[in-house]
């Protein structure tokens, strides 16, 4: 253990040291030696996990979530079957669908392609915790409105989509939408009111085309 | 998906150790674990390298640019110096894959990237790719493949910055076995056109921490045509850089992609084109140059025409307003 | 006879959906969402070989896997694998990870067959090897069905075209796959299933598992899409059940995406040899056609969705004076079909259509008015006729090919129709009316999408004279008095009718319960008041005179074709469309644009790819079986004609006949040539126009 200079051992020798040096450096950390204990605290953190269970805390709409999991289950699935946040989707669990898109931080990705342990310290924002005071958003509210949705299955993944859209852009045009719903699938084909749904959120009113004619 | 280990490198040393034989970097991860859970690839431990320092910026020096391999596609999408400097770069970084995807994939995984061959991404296919004895595409469903197919494996690179990169006389900076290696991307790729198991030049352990654009080129652009509007791969790819001075083009560089295991560059193209004045004829000459010894497939035939009309879409963005 | 009302209020509006605020906060349990106490993950092994022999499988292993509570073979002792992907075992355990390290380690011993067939020409080759080994994969003899004398008929023809019009095999791939949790106890078994057709899903888990049917429930609050796949409890289901019951646990069963492309089916391909021909002024006079397609190992797919099958309507709309029409299905090595959207209409359209504005080119007729000459439909005729004047239809058709420039624009037309689509008759529905003036309406349908519990809200708020807001709509549940499944259309239809009877029934009652003669709109709270304690529950069904069948609709499709490149960009769609009575237009709407954007799939991006050598699916997943995206989706117009004395009819499947037909037809105009499949790709269109070099590799 008295090893300080990890990279003059072996691959192997050295994964070893890096488990067992776990024990020790929650040992160091109490002799109050600053820079051993930032050092210590540095290598701990290289330290190997898995690939059983490990402890995972993810922030998901301003809570935490304390798991039990291994390194190689995704945010989605964490979300989906380790919790009950059922709001992100699966449909394809392979980053093509979007049906599982939630933020991080502002950003939208793709929950069923990030691994859960590596979404930990940021805030994650699912369709479920958009509404604030159970008011709804601009954006889910305008999907209803425009009716952006039919059987809903895609519908998270595009609601959250267009709310990162409009977080960094105030006043996107049709192709912005375009851009930014591009990895996001929808089977009933609602895209055209998604996009009515998203310029409405932004404020702007886009009308469908559509004319009623009865004969009698 | 099997089970691994998992660890968080801080240094590129450390990162190196835990990988080790059997390990894989992860920074977007988003072909890791599409490779992972189709059992294409297996690792027995993910290091972690989104923590290691100086990796994640741009940088800029009079001679070339610095984009750390852990930059994302995303911030390289909405760089105002890079669309200024580099709007062939921009281009293709707003072309990859969707939003939540260029939020997450980093230029060095865009780069390092495996096939797409949908022989070699099928979990029950076992082609040479996969050390099988057989490639089942130079006789079977090969729409998607590859125009310069005088080698075994016929799948095409399909990394859109390795094409703007190569337009670009980009260089990747490699760290192996603890030492800085400088790959043009034709040697970046060309592991990959000699032998069959490899997708590109990189070796166990190797780790790209960067890439070098000299600033030489001005001019860029990028144009791809794919069977969708967009979140589709590209049928062909093509970029093109050069500086204009007068009206002519110096140091002009083409490079396409999806057509060769390698970003398909022909050095007398570009020397046809320096010191030229584009037009439609010279644009034309230096497409037919380019595709000259194509050797096309039972289905990717079409990729010859696409490939000729985005090189002269693409050489005579160069223009501009000039 | 009963009659909808004449003034409206909500009928014939637009109100937003009422589970709209359900769905888009993410508080919709879907199938796939339901976490039952103690819930289990299951997962199915699948044949890695289009073709073989399993003799023994051998789950000891799996069953060690840490997590795992149970595993099932599919069927005891051997069997025989006739396609990829084609389901040998399950397995159930604590969690995904578990499922998938067991599914690893099962050990199956197969007699590995090389010798099979998935591609549909070399399957009707007389030495292919066989899908079923006692009879051939096509017919020897195909039925031929034959009016008049075609070969004379020709004869007299101004013009004659032929053409051999293909279509690609296209895959349902609703975003939630198919699956179940299934709760399998000594007390009968529950089912959270992903389906359109709740009853048939309990009926089929009764006789999969000889249940009674009293003894399985079926429930789906939410579900995302199916599309015509599914009706049954399929063998996902019965696989879900038995590990249930092994496991004593409720099983919750999703297919993966790649699991949707393989075994769980799709629409069947169509080749179409088709000869046309016309005398000078238009009429059609002759058409012969030969058509063959693969339903896969067979059409069929458990369930009430109908079978799917490779068999079209032909000459489809047109009445034709003398025809010869033969079809034979083709099995091949791979996934059975199933009914899927207006089986049959789609790929019927593609050909036909095709067929008729190569024979107008070749006439120098304008393709509108070779249809005004020959479709024998009132609807379609004035359709035709508004659609063209309101898309700009003469200004817009040009000689084909003629456009300037590269990137060429073109436009075309198509009809279609779906003869079904009527009511189910058995439908019921029952509302239990609370004296606090609240109303629950209970009905065993499902919503998939359509917006069912939108459409009872907005025809009981109509006839109650109260706010849709304020019905409860309760749909998805076995326990329920029974309706229909939702496919063919047929859910408006059947269920407007039965909420009509329910409202008027209940209103007849509070009338007799309050003494109140009038207990509709302000007087509701008043009239059910006066009940007392005792909530009121009245049972109504179908009536008829409300609704009908045999919704139209012409669509005018406007595209740009890069000829040097292939690509097609659709610009335009118009969609002119009948369905009655309309009664809610906003989720028509969707409806429509649904409809439109997947038959624009059908003609530009899907298919699905099999390999001749191994016998895989080659794109078992979204990267390369493309479905549009919202960047493809054209400007869409739509133009409802609203004949509310027809009465209710459905709307979802002649939405999506037309759209590929006419964008074909448009690219054919733009670029003056025949793009003879589908989907039509860039590399279709640059081998039409001649421009890709043979393989010289």
């Amino acid at each position: 253990m008295k090893n300080s200079e990890p990279e003059n051992i072996g691959a192997h020798s050295r994964r070893t040291f890096f488990k067992s040096l776990g024990t020790v450096a929650a040992t160091a950390a109490t002799s109050q030696v600053r820079t051993i204990g930032a050092e210590l605290e540095k290598i701990n953190s290289e330290k190997i996990i898995g690939p059983g269970p490990v402890p995972v805390t993810l922030t998901v709409n301003g809570e935490k979530l304390k798991l039990m999991i291994e390194p190689r289950v995704t945010l989605l699935d964490a979300l989906r079957n380790y919790s009950s946040l059922t709001g992100a989707k699966e449909g394809c669990d392979r980053a093509t669908c979007g049906a599982c898109t939630v933020l991080l931080g502002d950003t939208p990705i793709y929950s069923c392609q990030k691994l859960a342990i590596e979404a930990q310290g940021i805030e994650i924002t699912t369709v479920e915790g958009l509404a604030k005071d159970k008011r709804l958003s601009k954006v889910q509210l305008a999907f209803i409105e425009k009716d952006a949705l039919q059987c809903g299955y895609c519908t998270p993944g595009f609601v959250m989509s267009v709310t990162a859209l409009l977080k960094k852009n105030f006043h996107p045009t049709a192709d912005d939408v375009k851009h930014a719903c591009a990895g996001n699938l929808c089977r009933c084909g609602c895209h055209p009111h998604i996009l009515q749904a998203a310029l409405k959120a932004a404020g702007v009113e886009h009308a469908a085309k559509t004319e009623v004619i009865t004969y009698a | 998906m099997k089970a691994f280990e998992y660890a968080t490198a801080h240094s590129t040393d450390s990162a190196r150790q835990l990988v080790a034989d059997k390990g894989a970097y992860i920074a977007g991860g988003n072909d890791l674990l599409g490779l992972l859970k189709e059992y294409l690839v297996e690792a027995n431990i993910l290091v972690n390298i989104k923590s290691l320092p100086g990796m994640n910026k741009i940088e800029h020096a009079r001679s070339h640019w610095t984009i750390g391999a852990l930059v994302t596609v995303a911030q390289i999408e909405n760089d105002a110096d890079i669309k200024k400097h580099f709007p062939g770069l921009r281009e293709a970084a707003a072309d990859v894959a969707s939003q939540q995807i260029r939020n997450v994939a980093t230029v060095g995984g865009n780069l390092a990237q495996h096939s797409r061959c949908w022989y070699f991404r099928h979990r029950d296919t076992q082609c040479l790719k996969k050390n099988g004895d057989l490639c089942f595409a130079r006789n079977g469903e090969n729409r998607y493949h590859s125009l310069f197919t005088g080698n075994t494996c016929i799948s095409p690179v399909v990394s859109s910055l390795a094409t703007i990169f190569a337009a670009l006389d980009a260089t990747a900076i490699v760290l192996r076995e603890g030492k800085e290696i400088r790959l043009s991307m034709a040697e970046f790729y060309q592991r990959a056109w000699e032998n069959p198991l490899s997708h590109n030049s990189l070796g166990q352990g190797d780790l790209i921490v960067r890439v070098e654009i000299p600033t030489a080129r001005p001019r860029s652009a990028f144009m791809q045509v794919s069977d969708k509007h967009a979140f589709d791969w590209a049928l062909v790819s093509c970029a093109a850089a050069a500086e204009v001075v007068d009206g002519k083009l110096k140091s002009p560089r083409v490079a396409l992609g999806s057509i060769s295991n390698v970003p398909h560059q022909v050095e007398t193209a570009n020397q046809f084109l320096d010191g030229k004045v584009l037009d439609d004829a010279t644009a034309t000459h230096a497409a037919d140059l380019i595709l000259k010894d194509a050797k096309p497939l039972e289905h990717n035939g079409y990729k010859v025409p696409m490939a000729h009309a985005l090189i002269r879409r693409t050489l005579l963005k160069l223009k501009g307003d000039a | 006879m009963p009659s909808w009302p004449a003034e409206t209020k909500y009928i014939s509006q637009s109100t937003p959906r009422v589970d709209g605020e359900a769905k888009v906060t993410g508080r919709a349990r879907y199938s796939s969402d339901i976490q039952a106490e103690g819930w289990l993950y299951g997962m199915i092994l699948r044949a890695k070989w289009p073709s073989a022999k399993i003799s023994s499988v051998n789950l000891d292993k799996a069953l060690a896997v840490p997590g795992i509570k149970a595993a099932v073979v599919v069927r005891d002792g051997a069997f025989t694998i006739r396609y990829y992907g084609e389901e040998i075992a399950a397995v159930a355990g604590t969690s995904k990870q578990a499922c998938l390290d067991a599914l690893r380690v099962i050990e199956v011993t197969a007699d590995v067959h090389h010798e099979f067939v998935v591609n549909e020409s070399e399957a009707r080759k007389e030495n292919s090897p066989r899908v079923w080994e006692n009879s051939p994969n096509a017919p020897t003899n195909p039925h031929v069905r034959e009016n008049g004398k075609v070969d004379d008929a020709f004869a007299e023809c101004a013009a004659v075209i032929e053409g051999f019009y293909s279509t690609a095999v296209q895959i349902h791939h609703p975003m939630e796959t198919m699956g179940n949790t299934v709760s399998w106890t000594d007390d009968g078994l529950k089912a959270w299933s992903s389906t359109q057709g709740i009853s048939s899903v309990r009926d089929g888990f009764a006789g999969a598992l000889k249940l009674d049917h009293s003894k399985v429930r079926v429930i789906t609050d939410y579900m995302g899409g199916g599309f015509g796949a599914k009706f049954g409890a399929g063998a996902e289901g019965v696989l879900a059940a038995k590990l249930s019951q092994a496991a004593k646990a409720p099983v919750r069963l999703m297919l993966t995406r790649f699991d949707q492309a393989l075994a769980v089916g799709n629409r069947p391909s169509s080749f179409q040899k088709i000869k046309l021909g016309a005398k000078a002024d238009g009429t059609l006079l002759a058409f012969d056609a030969e058509n063959y397609g693969t339903a896969g190992i067979g059409a069929g797919g458990d369930g009430g969705g109908g079978g799917g099958g490779a068999d079209i309507p032909m000459p489809y709309l047109y009445k034709v004076a003398n025809t010869r029409v033969k079809q034979s299905a083709v099995a091949v090595n791979a996934g059975a079909s199933r009914a899927f959207r207006a089986p049959g209409n789609p790929p019927a359209s593609y050909g036909m259509e095709s067929a008729l504005d190569d024979l107008a080119v070749k006439m120098g007729m304008d393709p509108v008015e070779l249809r005004l000459k020959n479709d024998p439909n009132p609807i379609r005729q004035r359709e035709y006729k508004l659609g063209a004047e309101k898309f700009g239809w003469q200004a817009k058709y040009k000689k084909p090919g003629s456009s300037a420039g590269v990137v060429k624009t073109g436009v075309g037309c198509a009809a279609g129709a779906w003869p079904a689509g009527g009511a189910s008759r058995n439908t019921q529905g029952e509302a239990q009316i609370n004296p606090d003036g609240s109303i629950e309406f209970r009905l065993g349908v499902q919503d998939i999408g359509t917006g069912t519990r939108t459409v009872i809200a907005v025809v009981a708020a109509e006839i109650l004279q109260l706010k849709p807001a304020q019905i409860t709509v309760r749909v998805g549940d076995t326990n329920f008095p029974p309706g229909p499944g939702s496919g063919g259309s047929t859910t408006c239809p059947s269920i407007s009718p039965t909420v009509f009877d329910i409202c008027n029934k209940a209103l007849e009652q509070l009338q007799t319960q309050s003494g109140i003669a009038d207990a509709r709109g302000e007087n509701w709270f008043t009239a059910c008041k006066k009940l007392g304690v005792n909530p009121l529950v009245v049972h109504g069904q179908w009536q008829q005179g409300l609704s009908a069948d045999h919704a139209c609709g012409v669509q005018f499709a406007e595209v740009e074709v890069d000829t040097e490149t292939g690509f097609v960009s659709v610009k335009k769609i118009m969609g002119v469309h009948d369905c009655g009575l309309i009664v809610n237009q906003l989720t028509l709407e969707s409806q429509i644009n649904g409809g439109i954007i997947m038959g624009m799939g059908y003609a530009l991006y899907e298919e699905r790819v099999m390999d001749d050598l191994s016998g895989v699916v080659l794109n078992p997943n979204f990267e390369t079986y493309k479905l549009p995206g919202i960047g493809d989706v054209p400007e869409i117009e739509i133009v409802l004609i609203n004949m509310p004395e027809r009465g209710v009819i459905g709307i979802g499947e002649p939405a999506t006949v037309p759209t590929a037909a006419a964008i074909a037809n448009a690219v054919a105009n733009a670029i003056g040539v025949r793009v003879f499949s589908l989907p039509i790709t860039p590399a279709k269109v640059l081998a039409a126009l001649g421009k890709a070099p043979p393989a010289t590799a």
